[in-house]
């Protein structure tokens, strides 16, 4: 028997106290990285159980972002709000209600989704009647039907079509029964199609996992506490986002980089083609515009759709820049954090491509977006940027057997430029990407592969006051014939250095094939490669941060004693002269320094 | 048997003593708390020994064996203090340890750190490499070991200073022979450098994580062996005969040279024993499904014991102070809400409680040692539900101004009252709690309504019934002396040692002779193992399992294996076990999917003798226990109200009678909170009941 409590609670209250706010906080993250964790668990293929390409996130009914897993990659779980916005605008047209059961499977790119293989299945949730909420799931897909094996490298897809299925807000699930012929079609027309429906239905599993859990939270608290909870949570992060940006000096930031593009093209409209971003900062706004941009490519796929690849690129890098997970903590991730933003970006500019331009390989263009937006950044916040970034690569590895096709999808990482107080990050994904190699011995076990090195490479840097980041060094080789296509960026153009930093060092990549080594371009359409062929990968070094000569000679030394960079380059780049015992020679060290 | 329990930790070394079997002594638990001596740890496990065995009055060489928990390990990787070490590797993968899984800790940060790259473990000046390569499936010679080439290593890491060598080869998990001839040479060269190799420390796949591993037991190293070979002989020197176990993560104990050998075993063994400590309190009282829950100043660990068994955390799963470590361990979940942890309203104006603690020093400002931020401490302080007069048992007195002044400040802040403000503090740091609870039950299929719920720890008390509540958990248990649970835990602990085989068989073409020959070798491995130890190999029971996933997974789930020869029907169990563990976990599973076998395991596990029920005392009565009404907030569904509370002694409580709540139960080393709604009763084993009332 408990006795009556003393002093009754007041009524409902007009407004949400702090407190049961930050309860729902934590019950909605929870939830996000549950969906995450079990979809990364279930899932098999490497590229979303190793690389953790993959998102998992909770929306409301309007399509606003509420939660988001903290496992997955930013480029998945970002778009999901621009997904269901997408599916909804999609069934509005077509006259199609969403009702209790449905599953809907969405993957276009010309309304909300990344690009083709980041295919998602969104759970509506509703209580009652009243639809109050999404649960979704993103993977990046193994294969999705496109004109060569893999979903990376189909560097030469002409138009959408070319580039796979299209899933337009499909119900894979229409109230509760499943829609087999759809699933048939899916089946009958991907490569690796057990792993790529497999993929699926753990995709599935976990976005309903999700909105289960999402039900009971909101019938605990009820609806309309629910509702101003997520009010609060959304105006939470936004007045955050404001808070960092008002305390930018007002004014324009213009920053401008470039991409590949297709080198070996003889067309200079597929080449070397400029990112232009220009920052307005005024009051607690940004406004980001992307006018002197390229003009989209018509038939090639780096075009990069403005909600869910350009729009992720950007807010990625300013919550990045501006509420740094290391400074401010853990930041909760909702639609408030992107009010203060405003993006402007040509119709039929590289980050805002028209229909049917094609859009598959849009993920390092895009990462060139993040590290272009950065640089226009660091005029406004010097300590908080790096110097350039080294971009990625993607190969797609393939092959036959028994009548079955084997992909791999490999991801080549790139590397941080100099930062104030720290060197760059050395060999990691960058900006948007996050994601992880696999391992060795797994590749090893069950591929018809060899991994024959995989180490930094040396003495190929951004020298700075704090130098860039290191690139790696990976081979691959093939022990059966087989097949590979390329995807990649930052073979042309040097990461960038910052406040007297030098530049970094491209990326390269050489195929050696019956005993000859031929350099390679960053993009290479599907070729097939014989037994004993070879792969290595160079990576790219970030660039420099301050004025190397500034370099405290004993971080030099340390750099040549563990063989990162050479002696002469001591001299050469920093004017620190060490003896051959690894000793600064102060002397001759301040003689060459003065004499810069 | 004569047995005594010392857990070093960060402020005081806890010692437990207990007489499994002489009745007729007088004593049957005896306990004894000092400060630990941070400088030499071993110092203080010796006092407190002699003191103990002073203090009841023990024969000193009648003490059978000491069993010990410490951080040693532990805190040389905390604190990136560890020996100058060294590293021989496969030729053209000198940086494994330096690219990881090329993915960063942060998502969204420029300016952080990656701790394998920020502080290696081993310098890149100091990884060496040589030519040799195997390939799988079976590890057949792809290139010879160059000996010179690792004789030249040693030399040049000698020269350079290293005191410690890991040995990591590529797919050395299929065949040591490369290792392990690598590691005579270290010997010839080098013989007092502390060598280790990773098909030793852990044969398994994913280089990464195996090398890191390994570079980890060479990095503690020798600070550890120096340990415990001092430990032993300062034990011997001073009177005792007794034999030294010291806890290890798998939830076992360890001989001296078994530790002295891998000291990475002992890297999360804090955790593991409070989750044996509280199965021990909850088997007391009948329970064989818990949720063990220990709070302190700084974070809680969960654990969650099914049937009377622990779970093992996945080889994926582990990580300290960012690094991943592949190593046998409990399952045990830690995340950073205690006592100490601060509550703030941030510059947006969100209310948030923790990770940040405000530590042993300045600590919560309820301790008076200068502490200026709102703590959950001063939020219980203010709340009346730590007692000013009792905390501690009086040893140490409350500032109970300074509480009420933090949590005005955090009160104005927010716009409440203080009271409400104080509880809103209890309400989320619980909810955080209750949400990692549940990320370990009912996400992973497990249903939390089934098990009860120990609490300890020193705060674990206090919010124990509330969390619970929050799950549905019907009953928690409050244990004896819920402050040194942990030490207690030690003494409940077989001698427990793991094998491991990475295996990668496919259901339907796996090759049984295979298994069975790995599983024969394991046990021949662990076999020699106890012999070593001095242990009757009669006396040991060995479990099977084997770690599987469906055919292209990366997560590995484990099953158990049946003993016996492994044939196709006993595969057939194996296999029809993982469905249904992957049904559990994930709510889902794929019945025509091809399964893989990716390792085996056999766990051998020596029994020792163990502590005996604690003596429950004379009857006594409800009005003796009873201290003082008092009135307390509470809140209750969404609700927050007022509610007349009393104030009890738990020592004075009479046994088997349901007292209803609200209440407050005052003991020497923790403070109990009943919520309204529930009711508790002392049982005959020792522990507090609370369970929720019906209606």
């Amino acid at each position: 028997m408990t006795p009556a409590p003393l002093r009754q609670p007041v009524p409902k209250p007009d407004r949400i106290d702090p407190i049961t706010t930050s309860v729902i906080q934590g019950a909605l993250e929870n939830i996000a990285i549950e969906m995450g964790y079990k979809l990364m668990r279930m899932s098999y293929s490497s590229i979303i159980r190793e690389s953790e390409d993959f998102g998992a996130a909770l929306v409301d009914a309007e399509g606003r972002g509420l939660a988001e897993s903290a496992q997955s990659t930013p480029l998945q779980s970002g778009p999901i709000p621009g997904y269901i916005r997408g599916i909804l605008k999609t069934l509005a047209d077509r006259g199609e209600a969403i009702r209790p059961g449905d599953v809907i499977m969405h993957n276009d790119a010309y309304s909300g989704a990344s690009h083709g293989p980041d295919v998602a299945f969104v759970v509506p949730v509703f209580v009652g009647t009243r639809l109050i909420a999404f649960a979704a799931t993103t993977a990046h897909h193994l294969d999705i039907g496109a004109l060569s094996p893999g979903s990376c490298g189909i560097v030469e897809a002409i138009d959408a079509y070319a580039e796979g299925l299209q899933f337009k807000a499909i119900k894979v699930y229409d109230r509760g029964v499943r829609n087999d012929a759809v699933w048939q079609i899916v089946r009958d027309n991907i490569r690796a199609s057990d792993l790529v429906v497999g993929d699926m239905d753990a995709q599935v599993a976990a976005a309903r996992i999700g909105a289960e859990r999402l039900v009971e939270l909101i019938e605990r608290y009820g609806v309309e506490t629910f509702d101003m909870a997520c009010g609060a949570l959304m105006d939470h992060a936004e007045r955050l986002m404001r808070q960092a940006i008002a305390k930018l000096p007002d004014g324009v930031y213009r920053a401008e980089t470039a991409i590949d593009g297709y080198l070996d093209s003889p067309d200079a409209n597929k080449k070397e083609l400029p990112i232009v971003v220009t920052i307005t900062k005024k009051d607690d706004s940004l406004i980001v515009d992307l006018t002197g941009t390229a003009p989209q490519v018509p038939d090639r796929p780096i075009n990069m759709p403005l909600e869910g690849t350009a729009d992720i690129a950007i807010w990625l890098t300013i919550r990045s820049v501006l509420l740094d997970t290391e400074i401010h903590g853990h930041i909760p991730v909702n639609a408030g954090l992107i009010r203060p933003i405003t993006i402007i970006a040509p119709k039929g500019c590289l980050a805002n491509p028209t229909f049917p331009a094609p859009t598959i390989a849009r993920f390092c263009p895009g990462n060139q977006l993040a590290d272009t937006v950065m640089k226009a950044l660091s005029a406004a916040m010097p300590n908080n940027v790096s110097a350039g970034i080294g971009n990625l690569k993607v190969i797609a590895f393939s092959g036959l057997k028994d009548e079955t096709h084997w992909v791999h999808m490999e991801i080549f990482e790139g590397s941080y430029g100099g930062r104030q107080g720290k060197d760059g990050m050395d060999a990691v994904d960058t900006l948007y990407a996050n994601t992880r190699n696999n391992p060795i011995e797994d590749i090893e076990t069950h591929l018809p592969l060899r991994v024959l090195r995989y180490e930094l490479r040396e003495d190929v840097t951004g020298a700075g006051k704090w130098r860039g980041g290191l690139g790696s060094v990976r081979e691959f080789t093939f022990l059966s014939d087989g097949g590979a296509s390329v995807e990649g960026e930052g073979h042309r153009y040097r990461p960038w250095g910052f406040l007297g930093g030098s530049e970094g060092a491209p990326a390269k990549l050489d195929l050696e094939t019956g005993g000859t080594t031929r350099a390679l371009p960053s993009k290479v359409p599907h070729m097939n490669i014989a037994k004993d062929g070879r792969f290595i990968c160079y990576g790219p070094a970030g660039g420099g941060y301050g004025n190397p000569l500034e370099r405290d000679p004993a971080d030099v030394v340390d750099d040549v004693l563990d063989g990162v960079i050479s002696v002469e380059t001591a001299l050469r780049d920093y004017g620190v002269v060490i003896s051959a015992k690894g000793v600064v020679d102060v002397a001759a060290t301040e003689k060459a320094r003065a004499s810069r | 048997m004569r047995l005594i329990g010392v857990d070093v930790g960060g402020t005081f070394t806890d010692l437990v003593y207990a007489d499994t079997e002489a009745a007729d002594t007088g004593v049957k638990i005896g306990v004894h708390k000092i400060s630990t001596t941070p400088d030499d740890p071993s110092r203080g496990v010796v006092e407190g020994l002699t003191a103990l065995c002073d203090k009841y009055g023990i024969p000193r060489e009648t003490i059978d064996t000491v069993f010990h928990g410490t951080t040693i390990a532990t805190n040389a990787i905390l604190e990136h203090d560890g020996a100058v070490t060294g590293m021989i590797t496969t030729g053209g993968y000198r940086d494994i340890l330096h690219i990881g899984r090329h993915q960063r800790p942060q998502h969204y940060s420029i300016m952080q750190d990656i701790p394998w790259q920020d502080r290696p473990l081993v310098k890149r000046r100091h990884r060496k490499t040589v030519k040799e390569r195997l390939v799988p499936p079976r590890g057949d010679v792809l290139e010879p070991l160059d000996e010179q080439g690792v004789r030249d290593a040693v030399r040049e890491l000698k020269d350079a200073g290293v005191e410690a060598i890991a040995i990591c080869f590529l797919f050395s998990y299929l065949d040591p022979a490369h290792e392990a001839r690598a590691m005579e040479i270290v010997r010839e060269e080098y013989p007092d450098c502390f060598a280790t190799t990773s098909s030793s420390v852990s044969p398994q796949f994913r280089e990464f994580e195996r090398f890191t591993t390994t570079a980890m037991n060479a990095f503690v190293g020798p600070k550890v062996r120096n340990y415990v070979t001092k430990l032993e002989s300062d034990i011997e020197k001073s009177g005792f005969k007794a034999d030294l176990r010291i806890m290890a993560s798998n939830g076992g104990v360890a001989t001296p040279a078994m530790v002295a050998e891998r000291p990475v075993l002992t890297l999360l063994s804090g955790p593991a024993a409070g989750v044996i400590g509280g199965d021990w309190a909850g088997g007391l009282s009948g329970k064989r499904n818990l949720i063990t829950f220990d709070i302190g100043g700084t974070s809680a660990d969960i654990g969650i014991v099914t049937d009377g068994g622990f779970g093992e955390a996945t080889a994926r799963d582990t990580w300290i102070a960012g690094f991943p470590v592949m190593v046998p361990m409990i399952d045990v979940h830690t995340i950073g809400a205690g006592g100490g942890s601060i509550a703030f309203v941030d510059q947006a104006g969100a209310f948030k409680v923790g990770p940040r603690s405000a530590g042993a020093v300045p600590g919560p400002a309820a301790y008076g040692r200068g502490g200026t931020r709102a703590t959950v401490t001063d939020a219980n302080v203010v709340l009346g539900r730590l007692d000013r007069g009792n905390f501690l048992g009086g040893s140490m007195s409350l500032d109970e101004v300074a509480a009420r002044r933090v949590i005005g400040e955090l009160a104005k802040q927010l716009g409440l009252s203080d009271l409400e403000a104080a509880e809103g503090v209890i309400t989320v740091i619980n909810a955080n709690m209750a949400n990692a609870i549940r990320s370990r039950t009912v996400q992973k299929g497990i249903d939390p309504r089934n098990y009860a719920l120990v609490a300890f720890g020193g705060a674990g008390p206090l919010h124990g019934a509330e969390v619970a509540d929050m799950l549905g958990i019907p009953e928690t248990i409050i244990p004896p002396h819920p402050g040194i649970t942990s030490a207690v835990g030690l003494l409940i602990s077989d001698l427990r040692y793991d094998a491991i085989r990475t295996s990668f068989q496919i259901s339907g073409a796996a090759d049984l002779a295979r298994i069975n020959a790995d599983f024969a070798a394991m046990a021949k491995e662990l076999g020699e193992r106890f012999t070593a130890d001095g242990i009757d190999l009669s006396k040991v029971t060995f479990e099977r399992r084997g770690d599987l996933r469906y055919v292209g997974q990366g997560y590995e789930l484990r099953v158990p294996f049946p003993d016996g020869p492994i044939d196709a029907a006993a595969l057939a169990k194996a296999f029809d076990a993982f469905h249904e563990v992957h049904k559990r976990e994930y709510g889902h599973h794929f019945a025509d999917s091809a399964i893989e076998i990716v390792n085996l395991r056999l766990v051998g596990a020596a029994s020792a003798a163990k502590i005996a029920k604690p003596a429950v005392g004379a009857a006594k009565s409800l009005a003796a226990a009873k201290v003082r009404d008092g009135i307390g907030t509470f809140r209750v569904g969404t609700k927050l109200s007022d509610y007349p509370t009393t104030f009890y002694r738990r020592d004075l409580l009479p046994v088997g009678e349901r007292i209803a709540g609200p209440a407050i139960v005052l003991q020497m080393d923790s403070t109990t909170v009943v919520p309204p709604q529930h009711s508790f009763e002392a049982d005959t084993a020792g522990n507090l009941i609370i369970r929720k009332s019906d209606g």
